[in-house]
C-alpha cells in the first residue's frame, strides 16, 4: 500500500508522545509499504518556528515531507482563545479558532492534501488537536485514518468534535479507554477501528555501576518525564511532602525530566533534570516503585517501560486510561486523594514480595499486548481491512 | 536477566488489593471525622459507606457538562463564571483605539493580576461544577427512592385489594 503519515513535528530529536509513536509506527510499516511523512519545518512545541528545512527528504526508509509554518504561536493569544473556546459559551468559529491558533499553521500542507491527497491508498493523521489533522483530515476523510491520542481534558468538549469523529475512514486507538471516550463524543457511531498501544523491545539488560555523578540510592520512588504542573506533579509534589513529613520511614522520591515548574527543597526529593539513556534504564531496573500522576493521558509509554522493567506503579486513579490499564495488566495501585496515595505507598513498601509479583504481572502484560511484531501486525490487519470509501464506490 | 513468570497460584489481583486499601482509608477517614466533631450519623458505618459512594458516584460518575440543573438556572450569562476577557468600547469612530489600547497598552501592564485571578476563578468554577453534579445526584437517588416507595404502597394496596376481593363475604355459602 501508498500510506502517509500526517503529524506536527516529525524527527529524531523530537521528544514528544505522539511524535515519538508516528515515527516509530511509519518506521515499522515502511518495512512492508511506501510511506511519506507529511510534517512540518518545526521542532519547537510552544512556538512552532521554522526549523528544519522544507521540502522533501529520506529518513531511512521514510520519504519526509517538510511544509513551513505559516506563523508562530503567541502564547497571550493562545491563553486567550483557550479561554474563550473552553467556556460552555463557545461557538463553531471560536473552537475553529482555537485549533488554528493550537497550531502548526502550515497552509501549504492542506493544499497538498488536497491536490495529492487521492495518490496515497490511506492517509494516517496523529492527533486530533492539531492544526494539520483538523483542517487537513476532512480534506481526504475517504482514506482518513484518525489516531486522536485523545484525553479526557477540555478540549475534548468541543462540539465541532461531534462531527469531525464522523468523518474518518477508520480509527488506530491507543487504549480501550480512549476509543470508548471518542466513541462518546462522536456524532454516529465510529468507523471501524483497533485498539494497538504501542510497541516495545525487551528491556535491555541494566548496567550493574551506577551511572557515574548520580547519586541516588535504593530503595526510591520514582516519577519519570517532563516536570511539569499538567503533568500532575504539584499534586503529586504535594502529596509527597506530606507522606514523608507523617511516615515513620518515607522512601525517597527521585524526579526525573526537564523541569518546567519550581520543585521544592526537600531532603527526600532528588530532582536530576535531563538524563541520558543509560541513566533511564539504571533508574528504571532499580526503582521500587514508578509514580504516574498524570490527570490527562490516552496512552502512558513511561509505565510501559516501567512494566516493561517489572517495575510496579502507582497511578492517578483520576485518569480513566492509567486505571483501566492498572486493572488489566494487574500491575499499579491507584490513587484519588492523598490518603489512598499515602496507604498505597505504605502497601507496597511493607509488602516487597506482593510489589514484586505487581511487577511481574505488569511485564507479564507487556509481553502479551505490546510487543513490536504484535502491535504491527495488528495495525497491518487493520490498514489492510479497511476499504476506503473511494475504493467501494 | 528477566524476572520469573508470576505461577497462577501467585497472582495478585490489583482490584482486590485495591478495594482492601480502599476500605482501610475509608475507615480511617470515618474514625477521623467522628473525632474531628463530624456528624454523628457517620457512627453507623453502613450509612457512612453509603454517603461516601454517593458523593463518589456523582464527582467520578456523572458527566457535569450534561446536567439538568444548569438548564433550570437560567441564562448562562447571569451566572457562569466568565475567565476570558472580552474588549468592548461604547464610543464610535475612537472606539477601536480604545479598545487597541486596552489590549496592547493596559492588558500587558495588568497581565500579571489578570492570571493571578484566573487561576482562582477556575478553581471557584470547578467547584460550582462540582456542587451542581453533586446536588443532581442526590435528587436522582432521592427521586429514585420516592418511585420505589410509591411503587411498593401500589404493590400493597393491590395486594390488599385482591386478599379482600378473594375472601367470600360472611354469611354467604
Amino acid at each position: 500500500m501508498k500510506l502517509a503519515c500526517v503529524v506536527h513535528r516529525f524527527g529524531a530529536d523530537i521528544a514528544g508522545g505522539s511524535e515519538a509513536h508516528c515515527r516509530a509506527i511509519a518506521e515499522r510499516l515502511a518495512e512492508r509499504h511506501e510511506v511519506t511523512v507529511l510534517t512540518t519545518t518545526a521542532t519547537n512545541h510552544i512556538t512552532w518556528a521554522n526549523e528544519y528545512a522544507a521540502g522533501e527528504s529520506r529518513v531511512g526508509r521514510l520519504r519526509v515531507r517538510r511544509f513551513p509554518v505559516a506563523r508562530q504561536r503567541s502564547l497571550h493569544r493562545f491563553a486567550e482563545l483557550s479561554e474563550v473556546a473552553f467556556s460552555r459559551s463557545a461557538s463553531a468559529e471560536d473552537e475553529a479558532g482555537w485549533f488554528r491558533e493550537n497550531g502548526p499553521e502550515t497552509p501549504a500542507l492542506l493544499d497538498y492534501l488536497r491536490e495529492h491527497g487521492r495518490t496515497f491508498d490511506r492517509i494516517l493523521f496523529w492527533s486530533f488537536r492539531y492544526f494539520q489533522t483538523f483542517f487537513g483530515l476532512p480534506l481526504v476523510k475517504d482514506r482518513a485514518v484518525l489516531v486522536p491520542t485523545a484525553e479526557d481534558d477540555p478540549v475534548m468538549r468541543f462540539d465541532s468534535l461531534g462531527p469531525f469523529f464522523s468523518l474518518p475512514a477508520g480509527f488506530v486507538f491507543l487504549t480501550l479507554e480512549e476509543q470508548a471516550l471518542v466513541a462518546r463524543r462522536a456524532d454516529r457511531p465510529l468507523a471501524p477501528s483497533c485498539v494497538i498501544g504501542s510497541g516495545l523491545d525487551p528491556a535491555p539488560s541494566s548496567p550493574r555501576a551506577r551511572p557515574s555523578g548520580l547519586d541516588v540510592a535504593p530503595p526510591f520512588a520514582l516519577y519519570l518525564g517532563r516536570i511539569d504542573p499538567n503533568k500532575g506533579c504539584g499534586t503529586l509534589l504535594r502529596h509527597y511532602i506530606r507522606y514523608a513529613s507523617e511516615a515513620a520511614s518515607p522512601v525517597s522520591l527521585v524526579m526525573a525530566g526537564p523541569a518546567n515548574m519550581p520543585v521544592p527543597d526537600h531532603p527526600r526529593i532528588r530532582c536530576l533534570g535531563y538524563i541520558d539513556e543509560a541513566t533511564r534504564i539504571w533508574l528504571l531496573s532499580r526503582a521500587s516503585l514508578l509514580i504516574v500522576p498524570s490527570p490527562y493521558e490516552s496512552l502512558s509509554m513511561v509505565l510501559l517501560e516501567a512494566w516493561n522493567h517489572a517495575v510496579p506503579a502507582l497511578v492517578n486513579g483520576r485518569c480513566e486510561v492509567l486505571e483501566g490499564q492498572s486493572l488489566r495488566a494487574n500491575g499499579a495501585l491507584w490513587y484519588r486523594t492523598y490518603d489512598e496515595f499515602a496507604a498505597c505507598l505504605e502497601y507496597v513498601f511493607r509488602h516487597p514480595d506482593t510489589a514484586r509479583r505487581l511487577g511481574r504481572q505488569g511485564q507479564a502484560y507487556i509481553d502479551r499486548e505490546y510487543r513490536w511484531p504484535h502491535v504491527v501486525g495488528t495495525l497491518d490487519a487493520f490498514l489492510g481491512s479497511l476499504a476506503t470509501r473511494a475504493e467501494a464506490v | 536477566m528477566a524476572p520469573a513468570a508470576v505461577k497462577p497460584e501467585d497472582r495478585v489481583s490489583v482490584a482486590d488489593l485495591m478495594q482492601e486499601i480502599e476500605e482501610r482509608v475509608r475507615g480511617d477517614r470515618r474514625s477521623r471525622l467522628l473525632a474531628r466533631g463530624g456528624p454523628r450519623e457517620y457512627e453507623d458505618k453502613d450509612v457512612f459507606a453509603t454517603v461516601d459512594a454517593a458523593l463518589r458516584r456523582a464527582l467520578e460518575g456523572r458527566d457535569p457538562d450534561v446536567l439538568l440543573l444548569p438548564d433550570l438556572v437560567g441564562d448562562d450569562h447571569d451566572w457562569r463564571l466568565q475567565t476570558h476577557l472580552t474588549f468592548a468600547s461604547h464610543r464610535g469612530a475612537i472606539g477601536p483605539l480604545i479598545i487597541w489600547v486596552k489590549r496592547r497598552v493596559v492588558l500587558p501592564l495588568v497581565r500579571w493580576l489578570h492570571e493571578y485571578n484566573l487561576e482562582n476563578f477556575r478553581r471557584q468554577e470547578r467547584v460550582n461544577r462540582l456542587l451542581f453534579t453533586c446536588v443532581e445526584e442526590l435528587a436522582i437517588q432521592n427521586a429514585k427512592l420516592t418511585k420505589e416507595l410509591q411503587d411498593r404502597r401500589i404493590a400493597g394496596l393491590q395486594e390488599a385489594t385482591t386478599r379482600t376481593e378473594g375472601k367470600a363475604p360472611e354469611g354467604i355459602g
